[in-house]
């Protein structure tokens, strides 16, 4: 790989850093790399919005390539929100435009005196003031910058007033509206007075074998782009799966504690596509184009809300206004915000209110489910750190706690579970309770192995959805394969086999892995992140679910029925190499792997 | 009502079990589009063959293996190899693993698709419930 660029902002040096190549193999890229360069500085004592804390934006072997799917782009460090391990990757030309610059990372520490952003045009750095566009939102700041660059081509990766103000759900947003969302490292840019990275190079992606590469990823673009999955996010985007996920069962509603909501139909990814869909948009290497491009009544384009969107600001709430939901996704982006964890915090607030826990007194409304109108109020709360926005930015696990009720919050670790019910799709149970950020679906999207994408090749079974102990190897396998993913830094969304990427990787690389090669480098990096958190103070007793998924539902598909964590977890630990009292990587697992300083680390000498 | 698959008869009594099936009447009862299966010759079979559905509200106008697919203009066309077909129709394999596999491909209105996916599931039970034996 290519060297990655470190900056200090508190003094304004950079200088570069080196991969060494025997972790570039071993971990391959992306944020298992992140997690071995990151080992030694993520300490507990660590404060995520201290000038040392690290932000490191990072790209994989395959990125900036043409595919397949190779547009995303990592950033990592110490989440604000869970003072655990944070990555959050995001999609659009960044990443690869970082590429192109001639460095394969930013490794970012300190903290400007006043706002900045870097320009990094074909390798020079400059630190400009940001004074023009501190304050502005995501889209704005990206249309300022540009215009004040005057650089064709140039990207812009930017916080919004959320990640200014220190909302601990903030994140970095380019290309519109492409986001790394998660884990608030949007608030440690804006800790750090980084407001955005702009980025534009003329430098070539380094590939071992060119012509192998070209062949096998023009074969691959060609197979996804037939595939059945790729047609339907296509036509309906990541909203496709709505009705499904309904009819399953896994589609929370109501924040969790309601199981139908008849209307879901009128905000599928169906209804979209019938309705206000004007388009689609894609990242660079994609032949997928998941992006929406919608037109509401006033006839502008905007960007169309994806499956999360959706339901968080959709069922989640109890409401079935599409363009309302398109409103309320642009309002999130605007600030910079995270729209799983700020529909979660809503939802989290309508529910308190309910329950009479949270008085109008504390709001200075009245809150009810699918009064879009007030949630719109409570969204620009939160982005402006104002009133009870002062608390709900904090996230649902301290807004919950503030009010004396922290089990309300549908958290994990302090991040706020994606919209994907363990009660519909009980794979989800173990991935929400193990994955390294907290309630995770982009850490496995096993949701999907339960409706039955059982890839042959990762050596998968199938069970049931509503299957317990049994598919707990089953989950650690195809987390390991999507660590992979993560490290590679390519969209989940191909829908590709395992050998298809082993030959993109070995081409890329030089490297002359097989399956299970490339499958235990995604071990590696699922173990060196659990051995950061083990590092942050995580022990079993944080592998859990919050209440609300562990209660079961009155109605629905899935009346009744909740996932059996604890027998779960059990064979999970099992499955993992795991110490069942720590929850650490045995020293075994961690030797076996080739962590050496990591089990000494965790364990003690032997 | 079982038949060898595939063969005529097995066209015949599909329709007739998918009339008669009160579950699948009550899950496909959104249902409308013509279905055109095309079974790709792998292993015992020798040519390619073509398997048309008329589906409306959940009932089956019409049912017909047909020379080829001349003059159709089908909703929805499902195409898979006379094998991976076999395994579906016997209960061995899972028909969302064969779309999200690669076993079996699928081409139409997608938004008409995933909003009836589970009508999908239900035809392929249909066809499982009838199969006795297989060429």
């Amino acid at each position: 790989m290519q060297p990655i660029l470190k900056i200090d902002l508190s003094t304004g040096l950079s200088a570069e850093f080196i991969i060494p190549p025997e972790w570039e193999q071993f971990f391959l890229g992306g944020s298992a790399l992140a997690a071995r360069l990151l080992y030694p500085y993520l300490t507990a004592a660590l404060e995520p919005f201290s000038p040392e804390a690290p932000l490191l934006f990072l790209n994989g072997p395959l990125s900036g390539t043409i595919g397949p799917t190779t547009g995303r782009s990592v950033v990592c460090g110490k989440s604000p929100a869970t003072g655990l391990w944070a990555e959050s990757n995001v999609g659009g030309f960044w990443g690869a435009e970082l590429r192109f610059t001639g460095y394969d990372g930013l490794w970012v520490t300190g903290r400007a005196e006043k706002p900045v952003y870097l320009w990094l045009d074909d390798g020079r750095l400059e630190i400009r003031a940001a004074a023009g566009v501190w304050g502005r939102d995501t889209y704005d700041s990206q249309s300022l910058i540009k215009a004040e660059l005057q650089a064709a081509g140039a990207h812009v990766l930017t916080i919004g007033p959320a990640g200014e103000q220190g909302v601990l759900f903030a994140g970095l947003f380019c290309d519109h509206g492409r986001t790394a969302g998660r884990a608030g490292l949007g608030a440690v840019a804006g800790s750090k007075n980084l407001k955005a990275v702009a980025v534009r190079g003329t430098h070539k992606i380094p590939l071992a074998r060119p012509e192998e590469y070209n062949r096998l990823r023009s074969e691959a673009n060609h197979a996804i782009k037939a595939d059945n999955y790729s047609e339907v996010l296509h036509a309906l985007g990541t909203a496709g799966a709505i009705d499904y996920s309904d009819y399953l069962g896994a589609l929370p509603k109501k924040y969790y504690h309601q199981g139908a909501f008849e209307t879901v139909d009128k905000v599928s990814g169906s209804s979209m596509a019938e309705t206000i869909l004007a388009g689609s948009s894609a990242c660079h290497g994609c032949v997928i184009a998941c992006g929406r491009v919608v037109r509401l009544e006033d006839q502008q384009k905007r960007k169309g809300p994806e499956y999360e969107t959706i339901v968080g600001f959709g069922p989640n709430i109890l409401n079935d206004n599409l363009a309302a939901i398109v409103n309320l996704g642009e309002i999130c982006d605007r600030y910079g915000m995270d729209t799983i964890s700020a529909s979660n915090v809503v939802g989290l607030a309508l529910r308190l209110f309910e329950l009479g826990l949270l008085k109008e007194s504390d709001v200075g409304f009245q809150l009810h489910w699918g009064d879009v109108e007030a949630v719109e109020r409570l969204l620009q709360l939160i982005g402006r750190k104002e009133g009870l926005g002062e608390w709900l930015a904090q996230g649902a696990r301290r807004f919950a706690a503030h009010f004396g009720v922290e089990e309300e919050a549908v958290q994990v670790n302090g991040l706020e579970v994606a919209y994907h019910d363990p009660r519909g799709v009980s794979g989800m149970a173990l991935v929400y309770a193990t994955s390294p950020r907290g309630a995770d679906h982009n850490q496995s999207d096993y949701f999907f192995v339960d409706w039955g994408q059982v890839e042959p090749s990762l050596g998968l079974q199938f069970f049931s959805k509503g299957a317990g102990a049994e598919k707990a190897a089953n989950v650690a396998r195809h987390q390991d394969w999507r660590t992979v993913s993560n490290a590679l830094v390519i969209c989940l969304f191909a829908n590709q086999p395992v050998e298809t990427v082993v030959g993109l990787v070995n081409a890329a690389c030089g490297y002359d892995l097989d399956v299970p090669g490339l499958l235990l480098a995604g071990e590696r990096g699922w173990n060196i992140k659990r051995a950061v958190n083990n590092r942050l103070g995580l022990t079993r007793a944080n592998d859990r679910l919050p209440k609300a998924l562990l209660e079961p539902l009155a109605d629905g598909p899935v009346a009744g029925f909740v996932p059996p964590l604890a027998a779960m977890l059990e064979a999970y630990y099992a499955a993992r190499g795991w110490d069942p009292l720590t929850g650490k990587s045995s020293r075994g697992k961690l030797v076996s792997l080739g962590l050496e300083d990591v089990a000494i680390d965790l364990w003690g000498p032997e | 009502m079982h038949a060898k698959f595939p063969s005529p008869e097995w066209v015949r009594e599909l329709e007739q079990k998918l009339n008669s099936d009160e579950h699948y009447a009550r899950t496909a009862s959104k249902w409308e589009g013509d279905m055109l299966i095309v079974v790709e010759p792998t292993g015992n079979l020798t040519q390619r063959l073509y398997y048309y559905f008329d589906l409306w509200h959940g009932t089956c106008r019409k049912a017909a293996n047909l020379p080829g697919p001349e003059g159709l203009k089908p909703a929805f066309i499902l195409t898979a190899t006379y094998d991976n077909l076999v395994k579906i129709v016997t209960g061995q394999l899972n028909p969302m693993t064969a779309m999200l596999t690669r076993k079996l491909e699928l081409h139409g209105n997608m938004a008409v698709m995933m909003r009836n996916v589970p009508t999908v599931l239900d035809f392929v039970r249909c066809c499982t419930e009838i199969t006795e034996e297989i060429l």
